[in-house]
């Protein structure tokens, strides 16, 4: 009874374009199989799991859009799958979730499809959830037990922590990053997967399944306390999951001593209770010592977090600095591959974004309400050099584009992950909203603005943590608290808008966001209703966009 | 973090009112008459001034019997008589119980100390412990009367009513005597309590006490429970008849 694989499927089986060849790997929950595209017969045994997938994403080669292998991993979902548990079904719509919402991050492994098997004769597969993966090589676990201290371990290290704070930056935690759920691809470079236990941040935590590797669970969370939505977890788990990951990487053993799980755990234990000092291996690089020190620090408060993390292990690894962390950027550009964005440039700081103007002053003081003291935001702050030049390389300087609006615009796009908000499209937007009027205000239409906002709208996008405010805001409403909230607005609509929709993807948003991306998916393309607005976005989208830039 | 629970011996005045006692591993609790040097005084004659002490290890723990001439016995309540005995002056005897109890003799009356390790680890699923594989939160011993209790909550929602309202605990102790003939409603509602602690509910069970309160902690660990899938639909049979515990 207890085969080795969670879920066995013979080699050959087809599901949906896809058959199944050599099993990779299997974890607790489910098993990874390679799989070959088909372009014979109709895809027998399975149907989509959800109509918005069976779309390919755009930019992707093979006959039906589809890459040429993959890798499935079978979830059993099914309600007469030998190894049917209620909490696989909710596992699986995590990993969904985020996949599809995160569909353009470069670090994360990418969700071609999902499907459902309907195959009643074999009742171990029928209604197993099968995600079609984009294929690895190999996992980093695989890697360390033939190599243990490979020789690009630190390049490795920088590239897990771009696909975390890729992560973080939109709003999930991973929950179970070990060296098993880094993937590593044909060239090299690392991706992070497997995702049954990521969670969405409400506020500063998200909750996640009990479940845990011991080994990379942050001493706060062992033994923590349960409720019945599961276990809370900060992000800052997953920077000790990291740290732990990162010496294991660096000098082939774990920071905290002891020959078995449970006596490192005792260790941690004893360490988070001040009891016991980190003793990290002599071997860890002196680059990498504070590093690791700071991801290990006792409490969550103390550790480090994202994008200073970021900066330190890109510098630690001798990385070229990902332009990610911009305030200075000189170029902007994108590098487009196999027709998709590769975001590693494309978000901006948020840290950068508080110094830069005043947005500190949105944080929560309770009331949901900005803090007084927000008048002198960008509009009054005094640029600083260059300021007229911000982000040239994405948005025209010549075109009459307020310059105390440029680093916000641009910020606030690169705060987004989603390729196609770009600061063009939020600063075209802004021109045909309100042609840069800060002080716009139509109470008869109920927009208030430069982006008119509508105050029962605003009330979800101002908070930089995803949070409503309390309470619907009352304007006026200052850009600074306008623009980054129509970068966040445009970030959610992106990844809702149905594949296929007639007219540039980045109209269509500016189209959601007039209306909802609902109507412009109901619509296929822009509604009727907006299409004056729509034309006048188009225009100055391309009014606003650098030569040479799409 | 906590992994070790000690429940002092009842007192004379006020029998709940003793607070448990939670050890971190790595932490001891000295216990006897003298207030002075002990985390734990036990105000009896016949006791040592400085008794014994308990150590948190890992998640189980260790005993030492600094006594001159007493020998300690560990039961385990639930172990049918099993028992282990810690002479005088042996120090660190590994205790492997998930429930025990120290008996002190006292001049004629044996004084009870119940320490709980309500993070000892069971195997699940085929493959053992291993600290690189993900593994749910929760161990629970599928043997024991804490995990019939459970099951027994979790039946009607298990059988097929998802909303099926929680049996109350008369009608627990009913569906459990026939195979565990001295369950009362004290010591299923013992079980529950303990049971809140073991999955680390969020109330503590010395915060709660019995009534209204009672019902919102069988409703969480039902729920706890089913959605963890800690009981099954499989795992009922240890309320069915052939299972006799009691008589081993």
């Amino acid at each position: 009874m207890s085969d080795p694989y969670a879920v066995p499927v013979p080699e050959g089986y087809r599901v949906g374009a896809w058959e199944v060849g050599a099993p990779i790997a299997t974890g607790a929950f489910g098993s990874v199989y390679e799989a070959r595209l088909r372009t014979d017969a109709p895809p027998p045994r399975a149907r989509p799991a959800d109509p918005d997938e069976s779309a390919p994403p755009p930019g992707v080669d093979g006959p039906h859009g589809l890459p040429g292998t993959a890798a499935l991993k079978f979830l059993p979902t099914g309600t007469r799958t030998p190894r049917q548990l209620t909490h696989l079904r909710e596992l699986a719509e995590r990993e969904v979730e985020l996949l599809r919402r995160l569909r353009s991050a470069p670090r994360l492994i990418r969700l071609y499809e999902t499907l459902t098997v309907d195959d009643p004769e074999r009742p171990g597969l029928d209604g197993a959830t099968v995600l079609v993966l984009e294929k690895a090589e190999g996992s980093l676990a695989a890697l360390l037990a033939r190599t243990p201290r490979p020789g690009d371990g630190p390049a490795l290290l920088a590239q897990i922590c771009e696909g975390l704070a890729q992560l973080h930056r939109a709003g999930w935690v991973h929950g179970d990053l070990k060296p098993a759920n880094v993937l590593l691809m044909r060239d090299g470079s690392a991706r992070l997967a497997d995702f049954n236990m990521a969670a969405e941040l409400e506020g500063t935590h998200a909750y996640t399944p009990a479940f845990s590797t011991p080994d990379y669970t942050p001493p706060e969370l062992l033994w923590s306390e349960i409720g019945e939505r599961g276990r809370r977890i900060r992000p800052s788990a997953d920077v000790w999951a990291f740290g732990v990951l990162s010496h294991l990487v660096l000098t082939g053993s774990y920071p905290l001593p002891g020959g078995t799980p449970s006596a490192r755990r005792d260790a941690a234990v004893a360490y988070a209770r001040g009891t016991d000092e980190l003793r990290l291996s002599p071997l860890l690089p002196e680059a990498w010592r504070q590093i690791v020190r700071d991801c290990l620090a006792r409490t969550h408060r103390e550790r480090v977090g994202g994008e200073a993390l970021l900066r330190r292990v890109e510098k630690a690894a001798g990385a070229p600095r990902s332009p990610r962390a911009l305030p200075r950027r000189v170029d902007g550009r994108r590098t487009v591959r196999g027709g998709r964005a590769v975001l590693g440039a494309v978000a901006g700081v948020v840290t950068a974004a508080v110094v830069g103007y005043g947005i500190s002053a949105l944080a929560d003081d309770g009331s949901g309400r900005p803090r007084p003291g927000t008048e002198n935001s960008a509009t009054a702050s005094t640029p600083g050099t260059g300021a007229a030049h911000y982000g040239a390389a994405e948005l025209r300087t010549d075109k009459g584009i307020p310059v105390a609006y440029r680093r916000l615009i641009v910020d606030s796009a690169h705060d987004c992950v989603q390729a196609q908000v770009t600061p063009a499209l939020i600063a075209a937007m802004l021109k045909a909203e309100s042609d840069f009027d800060a002080r716009l205000a139509d109470p008869a239409l109920d927009e208030y603005g430069i982006a008119r906002w509508t105050p029962r709208v605003l009330r979800f996008y101002l908070r930089s943590d995803g949070r409503p405010t309390e309470r619907i805001p009352e304007p006026p409403f200052t850009p600074a608290q306008s623009v980054p909230a129509v970068g966040r607005y445009l970030c959610a609509i992106a990844p809702r808008l149905d594949v296929g929709l007639k007219g540039d993807e980045r109209v269509l948003i500016a189209a959601s966001y007039r209306t909802s991306y609902k109507k412009v998916n109901d619509a296929g393309g822009v509604p009727p209703k907006v299409r004056a607005y729509a034309d006048r976005v188009a225009h100055y989208l391309k009014e606003y966009t650098p030569p040479g830039k799409k | 973090m906590y992994s070790i629970i000690v429940v002092p011996p009842p007192t004379t005045e006020g029998e709940h009112e003793t607070p448990q006692l939670r050890l971190a591993p790595g932490e001891r609790l000295t216990f006897g008459r003298s207030p002075a040097d002990n985390g734990l005084t036990i105000a009896h004659e016949g006791v040592s001034r400085a008794a014994g002490e308990i150590t948190a290890h890992s998640a189980y723990w260790i005993l030492s019997n600094l006594s001159a001439h007493q020998t300690y016995v560990v039961e385990n309540p639930e172990g049918a008589g099993e028992h282990i005995k810690v002479g005088p002056g042996r120090l660190d005897a590994p205790v492997p119980f998930e429930f025990s109890r120290i008996v002190l003799p006292a001049a004629g009356d044996l004084l009870p100390i119940e320490v709980w390790a309500p993070r000892h680890d069971y195997l699940r699923s085929p493959g053992g412990l291993d600290g690189a594989t993900t593994a749910p939160a929760f161990s629970v011993d599928r043997t024991k009367r804490y995990f019939a209790v459970l099951a027994a909550l979790c039946e009607p929602r298990l059988r097929g009513a998802p909303h099926a309202p929680l049996p109350t605990v008369d009608q627990v102790v009913d569906r459990l005597i026939p195979h565990w003939p001295s369950v009362t409603r004290t010591t299923v509602q013992w079980n529950i309590d303990y049971l809140a602690v073991k999955l680390r509910l969020k109330p503590g069970p010395d915060t709660a006490d019995t009534g209204p309160r009672l019902n919102g902690k069988k409703e969480s660990l039902v729920s706890l429970a089913l959605r963890f899938d800690l009981v099954r639909e499989d795992d009922l049979v240890v309320l069915a008849a052939s299972r006799d515990r009691t008589a081993r």
